[in-house]
């Protein structure tokens, strides 16, 4: 019963890559760039919500919503301090477009990380849980009060955010914003406003990922490293932008590593999952779930 | 002699054919025009044409060569050379710096196409702009730009993609004289263009496409005036 | 700049003076700095240098964003440490096998991911670098894992070493000027600003972007070579993430696409990280928001401002048409 154990253990982790996946995919789809800096929302969400509870003795429910905020607030402070020339009427900057993301959000992330590291310090903090459980069966599955909480808390988010994406009017924006942005401008949809909440919505779920996941990682400077690798291979699978094909393919790739690490090799888990980006790039650039596109 | 031809061209998105069994036949010396309203397949044609696409079907026969699915860069030294509708110049060199390195990619050494940038780049009327960033240049001029990057060697074939769309009258003026100066040096074209004065002014013959076949071939003045043609044109755009 | 100094052979041969300047004045430096501990900061310095004109070759040049350039330096040094470990091949074999074998894998990654631009290539990249570092800590019987490997040096003398480094820095430079010089450096450059714009006017863009990316990582293996004889010890820690993020900053803050960039770049990042050290250690947050400044605010970074600043200062009339 050992497969059963793995399966749903995997399915909690892909929920957990999941929701720091699809901000990814969103700022992928509208601009067309990869956010390196996008794990450090992560580590800003985890330390926002240990320091709030540890330090201002705040519930750690009220902490988590305080988290929230601060990864909007700085996804919205990184889009208008930072990315607007890569679509404001800069002209000229067109074609270092990618050059420029690249080196702004990687050189973001190494500044949000010494930041971090000088001001609060280099040492793992241990964050409060939600609720004080120990490990727990049900049959044949071995579960763990927190990551379960966590786990259900990212699944209300993720349908939430789904909901949000069909049927509101802002998330029918960003949808026409992704798909046209001049034709999204020309309908008179500020096309800028909406990438702003693009970047407040990515950071805002990548933050809370991280203070969800607080009390199990004990988060350290450099912690946003290993969730942002996960979501580039879960962006690309997904099909580059989709946000859709995130969701589907975080949970994939929950449940592949989490029974590659017991079959086949725990010391390489991780280099699986960017072995299957390589290979999805070189051969299937469109992602596995995703169209093609045609370039030219 | 013919110089360019297709055999059953055919290219296929998703469900949609946007080129379906394509003959076409470029002669030796002279300017081909290929006009059809928007979407009638001219721009997948002469992508299939200049090695951008593979087709699904049929072939592409270049100075009695078989050159189907040949790559751009193959194609390009065998002297079939593409021009596209939105420039692709090389913007952070200079215009001088342009016209040499399409000199030395098509095999000509440094000084002789040094000598050929200074030529192209009077006749063109770039010479005051040559030491400016190709980026720095206005849409007209990356236009006549290109057309010396793809004369600094002489071409067998120029392919050129709706080159008059959105140029300064004056610019267009300079663009046609180039084109019928080397037409008359024995330069072929095929010129892909909505522009009919012009297509008829620069063109021996035309060809029309319509939802991707072809739907006439002839002298200029005869096809535009092809029923089948003013029929697939109405409706779009009368410029006839 | 609207005059013959904006000629590419004009920019270049101005940019190569600088950085034959910047050279001279390294291999001077013995003469007033003797200390063997900031010679060793100066060496250090330099395998970054060589990192920085390596990564620049292939992103400011031939306009390939890699993240991978640490990756090659890790690799190059492995090469010569794993060959004497294990075979006792000596070093005058080892770092030339270094150099060979990561062009080759330079190479085959080139290969490997031709048709990818932009984010896409910047990934698979980043994949590749990963990948790498994790199979070199994770083969502990081969590696020795993250305790790392022990590995002879060339020589005692540090100076020698100073001046090996020196004259290593000063035949790459060569190197890269004489190649940017060519009709391979201007189909770089091509690649770079237009990829499909130089496919159509007959530059086989395969055949360059392999080898831009074969040259760029045997300079990174080399440095890398060099680097793990001079410290007598290798680790995946060479091939870190962060260490990437250095050279770039490096290079962004320098200036992108020139030859004196990237070593200027190199020398004051490096230099100026070590003097912040004895100031409370934020050198890393300066230089990450140095990076950002730059990219947002000076593209051209310090060389392009100081190169623009000389050229406005002459008279216009002394240019003349070349």
């Amino acid at each position: 019963m050992l497969v059963v154990d793995l399966f749903v253990n995997g399915l909690i982790v892909g929920l957990f890559y999941a929701l720091m996946a699809v901000g990814l995919a969103m700022i992928f789809g509208v601009l067309k760039i990869v956010n390196f800096a996008h794990g450090e929302f992560y580590m800003i969400g985890a330390y926002t919500y240990v320091l709030v509870a540890l330090k201002l003795g705040v519930s750690p429910w009220a902490a988590l919503p305080l988290a929230a905020i601060a990864g909007a607030l700085v996804g919205w402070l990184v889009e208008r301090s930072l990315m607007r020339p890569l679509y404001a009427g800069y002209g000229s900057w067109s074609i270092m477009k990618d050059e420029y993301a690249v080196v702004v959000t990687f050189g973001l992330s190494l500044f949000l990380i010494n930041l971090v590291d000088k001001v609060v310090g280099p040492y793992p903090y241990r964050g409060p849980a939600l609720v004080e459980t120990s490990r727990f069966a049900i049959g044949p599955v071995m579960l763990n009060g927190q990551k379960l909480i966590a786990a259900g808390v990212s699944a209300a988010l993720l349908i939430g955010l789904a909901l949000f994406i069909k049927r509101s009017l802002w998330g029918r924006q960003i949808q026409a914003v992704a798909q046209n942005r001049l034709g999204a401008s020309l309908a008179g949809i500020d096309a800028t406003r909406t990438t702003s909440l693009i970047f407040a919505i990515s950071g805002l779920l990548a933050a809370l990922s991280g203070a969800l996941l607080a009390p199990v990682i004990n988060p350290s400077p450099d912690v946003g490293g290993f969730p942002a690798v996960k979501s580039y291979v879960i962006v690309v699978l997904g099909g580059m932008g989709s946000v859709w094909g995130a969701m589907i393919a975080s949970l994939l790739l929950g449940v592949l590593e989490s029974f590659f690490a017991v079959y086949v090799s725990y010391d390489y888990r991780d280099a699986f999952g960017l072995l299957i980006l390589m290979l999805v790039l070189i051969f299937r650039p469109q992602g596995l779930l995703g169209e093609k596109v045609r370039e030219l | 002699m013919t110089l360019l031809r297709t055999e059953g061209l055919a290219k296929h998105f998703g469900g949609v054919a946007a080129v379906d069994d394509l003959a076409l036949a470029v002669e030796e010396g002279e300017i081909l025009g290929l006009i059809g309203p928007n979407g009638s397949g001219k721009t997948t044609a002469l992508n299939m044409l200049s090695g951008f696409l593979v087709p699904d079907r049929g072939s592409v026969w270049f100075a009695d060569e078989n050159v189907t699915g040949k790559k751009p860069v193959a194609l390009a030294r065998r002297g079939l050379l593409r021009m596209f509708q939105t420039t692709r110049v090389f913007v952070r060199i200079s215009a001088f710096d342009n016209l040499l390195t399409a000199g030395l990619a098509r095999g000509l050494d440094e000084a002789e196409a040094r000598e050929r940038a200074r030529v192209l780049l009077e006749e063109l009327t770039l010479t005051p702009v040559m030491y400016l960033d190709a980026g720095q240049l206005s849409g007209g001029q990356r236009k006549l730009l290109e057309f010396g990057m793809c004369f600094i060697a002489p071409p067998r074939l120029a392919l050129l993609d709706e080159p008059f769309a959105a140029v300064h009258p004056v610019m267009r003026e300079t663009m046609a004289r180039f084109i019928r100066r080397r037409n008359e040096e024995g330069h072929t074209f095929l010129v892909v263009s909505h522009d009919m004065p012009i297509v008829v002014e620069l063109c021996d013959r035309a060809a029309c496409m319509n939802a991707g076949r072809l739907i006439a071939i002839g002298a200029t003045r005869d096809v535009l005036q092809d029923p089948v043609v003013i029929e697939a044109y109405l409706g779009s755009e009368s410029h006839v | 700049m609207s005059d013959a100094r904006n000629l590419w052979s004009h920019r270049l041969a101005v940019d190569f003076r600088a950085a034959l300047v910047v050279v001279a004045v390294l291999a001077a430096a013995p003469i007033v700095v003797t200390s063997p501990y900031t010679l060793g900061i100066l060496i250090v310095s330099m395998y970054f240098a060589l990192l920085a004109m390596g990564w620049n070759l292939l992103a400011g040049f031939a306009g390939q964003f890699s993240l991978a350039p640490a990756a090659f330096a890790m690799l190059g040094a492995y090469v010569p440490g794993l060959l004497d470990y294990h075979w006792h091949v000596s070093l005058a074999v080892g770092i030339p096998a270094g150099i060979v074998g990561t062009a080759i894998v330079g190479w085959l990654l080139g290969r490997v991911v031709l048709r990818l631009r932009g984010p896409y290539l910047a990934l698979t990249t980043l994949s590749f670098a990963e990948i790498a570092r994790v199979v070199i800590s994770n083969s502990y019987d081969f590696t020795r894992g993250a305790q790392g490997l022990n590995v002879p040096t060339l020589m005692q003398s540090r100076v020698g070493y100073y001046y090996l480094f020196v004259a290593v820095v000063l035949v790459v430079l060569a190197g890269l000027f004489f190649v940017m010089r060519s009709a391979i450096g201007r189909f770089w450059l091509a690649i770079r600003d237009d990829e499909t714009g130089a496919e159509s006017r007959g530059i086989d863009v395969v055949r360059y972007k392999t080898l831009a990316f074969a040259l760029s990582c045997a300079i990174c293996g080399l440095a890398g070579a060099l680097y793990g004889t001079f410290s007598q010890l290798v680790s995946p820690e060479l091939g870190l993430l962060l260490q990437t993020g250095i050279v770039i900053a490096m290079v962004v803050i320098g200036g992108i696409g020139t030859l004196t960039g990237p070593l200027v770049g190199a020398l004051l990042v490096y230099l100026a990280s070590e003097w912040m050290r004895g100031l409370g250690n934020v050198q890393m947050i300066v230089f990450s928001a140095l990076v950002i400044i730059f990219a947002r605010f000076f593209r051209e970074g310090l060389w392009g401002l100081v190169a623009r600043r000389r050229v406005r200062a002459l008279p216009r009339a002394a240019a003349g048409a070349r």
